[in-house]
């Protein structure tokens, strides 16, 4: 049994190009920051989950659980809420100063959005949505072949993975929201493109960064050579999202938390760019295995002299100036490079290109960095 | 297994559309083979296509990449890479990247090298800046032949008899928003959020450009023709790539097609299960390839076209754009 407590409230994005965004999100507790996106859940296959919202603003919220069945509130079935005949929300809400309380059993493993049931076409893109993330009933951390997406037989073992979630921020939305305007959301205009709610480049940095009290999710994902990556997406936004990782294809295992198997039919299959569309999940294996290049079996080209070349053209450089792995070379004087233990990196962006920019400008956007280290603590990359 | 050595030039060019405009463009150009003091020749002669990268499995090849500058934006000094876009374990240095390895400033080069083991289609382009480096035209094809192809000496889209063809196009799906390209000659800058285009072009070209030949003297830097030329009977392999930044939804009226690939993988489940499917309908994303497979019907012409209806238009008007021909002619 599983109690999770979440108070809706408002507050402030910073987005790399220094803007900040009025918006409302999710919080873990009554005196903390919202934060976009909300808390993770992470819950086990037959666990009765409890979801007990807290309403702190001014106006009715709910929240949904697609892809989850018999959801209850005070023992029976959710249902849409009218007011005047008028429909408000899909599911039962929390009145302003209100509390409602969701119950149901989570009964298949893989990965689930959560997110508001009223007003969605604004309460969502204003921040109100989450990752699930629903553990199969076998799952141990500890046991190789028990630590899988979807159950122990299911050929979907791992041992790191994330989560990334999709969206996006129109500007004027929330300026509109602030200030009590009217907005048409058939007029909704992204500028920015979010991975757990950051922009590039922030999506790099680490969780809980200081300067981003809102934006608590890192997107960079971290992995040894060889390892299996379960890579967790899901489609927050409103528009369609091309991802593309570098490095390698991802094999896709589960959407919207339901295995691709029929019965012994292995349904699940390679892709170099995956297109979410909104609402969708996706869960995905990544490995890279590299091409064997070590200075002992050296690249059959010559490397030319770095001075020459162009290295770390928007200011910076994650690139350790040698071509192998944990290797470090000579990156010229006046470049500013992040890369510590000649690890690489391999970018993973939307394709649909204008959206790796903030308003405009790359780099920017839906757009992080794969990085491939020599070696790594087996404490990275566990949602918790 | 060969060893194939390559040098494209990285410049800028012209291309035309069929309502008479032209448009301010960044590509590459085949400089292979061409004496180093006649390279400058090919300044302002970039392709839209880029020239199609095609090999077999097993090739050892290296991709010498040239800066030849801008000779419309002389003021700009934009680096060049190229980014093979779905290699497997690539390495960074050959990944394009420049934010992660390096680029190719003007009047340098560098030599990418790459021994591809997986048949399929893939794309390339350059990743400096990529929204603005591939709208304004850095986008090519690339081809990995299988190893079956030259066991027996038929033609295949991967290393299974079923993917057997007889004959194979090229469709690659972009889009030309005229103000970004009209901005980057004026040397304005453009707001990518506001990317809005009115041109839907099948390998570079807007229709009817798009049935004209290879070597139409009209479109001199746009050399790729997607004209779907077969015999009645035969297997015409489709290579879809879309290098836009849009959904695309492409029918061929008559023809339904059976997808063996997608993203330079044959359908084929984790045991090895058959997960190939029939389409009417191709829904392409960015950055997403696919193979389909038809055999050609009855004697006629068969047209290729978007269901995003306004996608067959030049700017709005009817018709052109994303329009292309299947045409059967009778056996031999
Ligand atoms: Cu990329
Ligand atoms: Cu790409």
């Amino acid at each position: 049994m599983s109690l999770i407590n979440l108070w809706v409230k408002d507050g402030y994005l910073s987005t790399p190009d220094g803007n900040s965004i009025y918006f409302w999100g999710f919080s873990k507790s009554e005196n903390g920051p919202a934060q976009l996106p909300g808390p993770h859940m992470v819950v086990t296959q037959g666990e009765t989950v409890t979801v007990n919202l807290y309403n702190t603003l001014s106006e009715p919220v709910s929240i949904s659980f697609p892809g989850q069945t018999g959801v209850t509130v005070e023992g029976q079935p959710v249902q849409p809420q009218y007011s005047a005949g008028r429909l408000v929300s899909f599911v039962n809400h929390a009145e302003p100063g209100d509390m409602v309380s969701y119950t149901f059993t989570a009964t298949h493993p893989g990965t689930f959005i959560y997110e508001s049931g009223t007003n969605p076409h604004v309460q969502i893109p204003m921040g109100l949505y989450g990752g699930m993330v629903v553990r199969p009933a076998d799952y141990d951390p500890n046991v190789k072949e028990y630590k899988t997406a979807y159950g122990t037989g299911t050929d979907t073992e791992f041992d790191r993975e994330y989560l990334l979630i999709m969206g996006e921020i129109d500007p004027d939305l929330h300026q509109a929201v602030e200030e009590g305007r009217s907005y048409l959301i058939s007029k909704y205009m992204p500028r920015y493109w979010t991975l757990n709610g950051r922009c590039a480049p922030d999506t790099m940095l680490m969780d809980n960064m200081d300067h981003l009290p809102h934006q608590p999710y890192s997107s960079m994902i971290m992995a040894q050579p060889g390892e299996k990556v379960l890579i967790r997406y899901i489609g927050a936004g409103i528009g369609n999202h091309s991802l593309h990782p570098h490095g390698n294809h991802t094999r896709i295992v589960g959407m919207d938390g339901r295995l691709l198997r029929n019965g012994n039919v292995d349904l699940s299959y390679k892709r170099f760019t995956v297109l979410v569309g909104p609402g969708q999940t996706y869960d995905q294996i990544y490995q890279w295995d590299g091409l064997g290049y070590t200075p002992e079996n050296p690249i059959p080209i010559t490397l030319p002299n770095l001075r020459n070349m162009g290295i770390g053209n928007v200011g910076w450089t994650m690139w350790s100036g040698s071509p192998y792995l944990g290797v470090k070379g000579d990156i010229p004087k006046g470049v500013t490079s992040f890369n510590e233990f000649g690890e690489y990196y391999f970018m993973l962006h939307s394709h649909k290109e204008p959206q790796i920019t903030n308003w405009g400008e790359f780099p920017g956007g839906m757009m992080t960095m794969i990085a491939i280290y020599p070696s790594l603590s087996p404490d990275v990359g566990i949602l918790t | 297994m060969a060893i194939i050595e390559k040098r494209f030039g990285a410049t800028d060019g012209w291309v035309n559309m069929p309502d008479g405009t032209s448009h301010y463009t960044f590509g590459f150009v085949d400089i292979t083979g061409i004496p180093e003091k006649q390279i400058f020749e090919y300044r302002g002669k970039a392709t839209l296509l880029a020239p199609l990268l095609e090999v077999y499995q097993g090739d050892e090849v290296y991709l010498t990449l040239t800066n030849l500058g801008l000779p419309s934006r002389p003021d700009l000094d934009d680096t060049h890479t190229i980014h093979w876009h779905g290699f497997p374990n690539q390495i960074p240095l050959w990944d394009g990247v420049p934010e992660a390895s390096i680029s190719v400033p003007v009047g340098r080069d560098f030599t990418y090298y790459y021994k591809p083991l997986d048949p399929g289609t893939y794309m390339y382009h350059c990743h400096f800046e990529p929204v603005e480096h591939i709208q304004m035209g850095m986008v090519g094809p690339l081809i990995v032949r299988p190893q079956l192809e030259k066991d027996l000496g038929r033609k295949f889209a991967y290393n299974d008899e079923s993917t057997e063809f007889e004959r194979e196009v090229l469709i690659f799906l972009t889009e030309l928003d005229a103000e970004p390209h009209y901005l980057v000659a004026n040397v304005q800058e453009f707001d990518w959020t506001e990317y809005s285009p009115e041109y839907w072009l099948i390998s570079g070209r807007s229709y009817p450009d798009t049935v004209k030949p290879g070597n139409e003297p009209t479109l001199p830097l746009q050399p790729f023709s997607s004209l779907i030329e077969a015999c009645e009977g035969e297997k015409v392999l489709l290579r879809f790539i879309n290098l836009g930044f849009q959904e695309h939804s492409i029918q061929i009226l008559g023809v339904p097609f059976k997808v063996v690939g997608q993203d330079a993988q044959q359908l084929r489940g984790y045991h090895g299960e058959d997960i190939s499917y029939w389409r009417n309908t191709l829904y392409i994303g960015a950055g997403q390839t696919v193979d389909a497979i038809f055999t050609a019907p009855r004697l006629g012409i068969y047209p290729l076209y978007s269901r995003n209806h306004h996608k067959n238009t030049i700017a709005g008007i009817s018709f052109g754009g994303m329009i292309t021909e299947v045409r059967v002619l009778p056996a031999p």
